[in-house]
């Protein structure tokens, strides 16, 4: 925009004023590099080239160069050169570089040899501190403005962060301490009735229990988000710690693709509950992971030696039931089986990453 | 007959553990108190044989509520009520001289006899495995370590001390960094 004005300028003086022989070509010259030069600052990566900053700089003063005198009708139009940098260097980067365009304007202002000696009138002195001093004005007005906006930004992303994460830790609590206190207020004074109740009863208990380990997973996931890792590293790390704090041996092998975020949360707690399951009830001792897949599908596989798959499901255990959810949830395939002869369990989880509309017809 | 007194924040709770004591013969529900200010007052008026403690007494915890309770001179039994992990809760709980820790999940049967139970002077809680002392054993210093074998072990307070040569002051102010360490977090609101 900027430049365009520049260059307007640039042309009207030129046709009202002959600078030289060949006006027409500078006219062109001109339109052509605003055209360009333009083209090419659309891109972000060309926007923050030092090396266009560069050239641009060198071809206007170039034109300036060419139109003879250092009080060119280009003058304006060389200054637009200095926006790029202003505004993406940082502050004290972009006064230097104002001030590097300054000593490479007065080199083209002597070499057009009309600079003569500054000093010899007050006229003449003040036109030449003008022109000197107009580009470091503007490059110290744009890198100050450039920096605000930065900052500006910088600051409501934080803001934002930092309201998400007040806001999960708002939830977090409130489903612990109001919601939980009251599930557990109906299971407690429901239970009181001790069999007399019947299986309706019973049944409503059951749902309350899974109700409460909902909500714990909810807290869990709530106060520590995957963040955006990858899920082959929190496993290596849940494995790791599990590792410690268990005579189990972990090995995981293999790696996952990226996955998108709400699939990479619920294949990542499904594994690191079989993992917990594995440890915990299971007992197992040895335990192996191995992750792979390709851009389409994901998959995981845990072998354990322990226990294998209890008969009847223990009381109070919600945890297969939620890693189906979880499975249902994002599309993929869950499937837990009792090892060769009932020894240890294999738990096979396939992920599919293309998107699940066409499956979802079917 | 067991005189129990409730100490829980949340409303919900306290009328559903009043209802249901109140249903089961022998244990007598003398009030609630959901706050360390209403407790004081509750626990020197009604000298309760069982306090039925939450986790969860803001601004204090319930293992500092636990450790106060117990320094009073003829302490009531104390069964820690939490709705946390309650396996987490075993050696902080041990610590502060809980006599028992049990989970809000269990149904009421499970309590009326961990009430039971901790009035005619024993422990209910769950198992100290192994992995929960190892994950003490990484929080901890080395130096604590016998204080929390002994504590373990049963060994009365002072008795500890003596072993050691801690004055009581000392062993309290090491009990209590050791409890702040092994303390379960607890998701609170950030204040804004």
């Amino acid at each position: 925009m900027t430049r365009m004005l520049g260059a307007v300028v640039a042309v009207l003086l030129i046709t009202a004023h002959e600078v030289s022989d060949y006006d027409g070509w500078l006219v062109v010259a001109t339109v052509a590099w605003t055209t360009v030069s333009l083209t090419a600052y659309a891109s972000a990566r060309v926007q923050d080239s030092p090396a266009m900053w560069v050239l641009d700089t060198a071809v206007v003063l170039g034109l300036i160069y060419l139109s003879t005198d250092w009080r060119s009708p280009f003058y304006i139009y060389a200054v637009t050169a200095l926006i790029m940098p202003a505004t993406g260097l940082a502050f004290r980067a972009a006064v230097m570089w104002s001030i590097g365009f300054v000593v490479a304007y007065l080199g083209v202002a002597i070499a057009t040899r009309r600079f003569g000696n500054p000093f010899d009138r007050a006229t003449r002195l003040e036109v030449a501190a003008t022109h000197l001093l107009i580009p470091i004005i503007v490059a110290i007005s744009l890198a100050y403005a450039a920096d605000l906006l930065r900052r500006l930004r910088e600051e409501r992303q934080r803001a934002e962060q930092m309201a998400v994460q007040a806001e999960r830790q708002r939830i977090a609590w409130e489903l612990h301490d109001s919601a939980k206190q009251r599930v557990h207020a109906a299971h407690l004074v429901l239970s009181a009735l001790d069999g007399r109740g019947g299986e309706i009863v019973e049944h409503a208990l059951s749902e309350l229990r899974a109700a409460t380990a909902d909500m714990d997973t909810s807290v869990a996931e709530l106060r520590a988000p995957l963040d955006g890792r990858p899920v082959d590293v929190l496993l290596r790390e849940r494995a790791r710690e599990l590792n410690v704090a268990s005579p189990a041996d972990i090995v995981v092998r293999g790696g996952l693709p990226d996955m998108p975020p709400l699939v990479a949360n619920h294949t990542y707690r499904i594994a690191a509950e079989a993992l917990t399951n594995a440890v915990r009830h299971a007992g197992a001792s040895r335990i192996a992971v191995e992750l792979s897949g390709d851009d389409d599908a994901a998959s995981i596989v845990i072998r354990d030696d322990g226990g294998g798959l209890p008969e009847v499901q223990r009381p109070g255990s919600h945890g297969l039931h939620s890693m189906r959810n979880r499975a249902a949830t994002i599309g993929a395939r869950l499937d837990l089986q009792s090892g060769p002869e009932g020894h240890g369990t294999v738990v096979t989880l396939d992920v599919p990453l293309t998107t699940p509309t066409s499956e979802a017809v079917t | 007959m067991i005189r129990i007194l409730l100490v829980d924040d949340h409303p919900a709770l306290r009328a559903g553990l009043t209802a249901v004591l109140r249903a089961e013969p022998g244990l007598v529900p003398l009030g609630a108190a959901s706050s360390e200010e209403e407790l004081w007052p509750a626990l020197n008026r009604t000298k309760p044989d069982v306090v039925v403690l939450d986790y969860h007494v803001p601004p204090a915890d319930g293992l500092q509520l636990c450790r106060r309770i117990k320094r009073q001179l003829t302490p009531p039994k104390v069964l820690l009520y939490s709705a946390y992990a309650d396996a987490k809760l075993v050696i902080p709980g041990i610590l502060a001289g809980a006599d028992g820790v049990m989970n809000k999940s269990a149904p009421a049967g499970e309590l009326y006899d961990a009430i039971r139970t901790v009035a005619r002077g024993e422990n209910v809680r769950p198992p100290v495995t192994r992995e929960l002392l190892e994950d003490a054993n990484a929080r901890l210093d080395s130096d604590d370590l016998p204080i929390l074998g002994m504590a373990l072990d049963g060994t009365p307070e002072g008795e500890i001390a003596r072993t050691l040569g801690l004055g009581a002051d000392e062993l309290t102010h090491r009990l209590e960094r050791m409890i702040a360490r092994l303390k379960v977090e607890v998701p609170v609101p950030r204040a804004v």
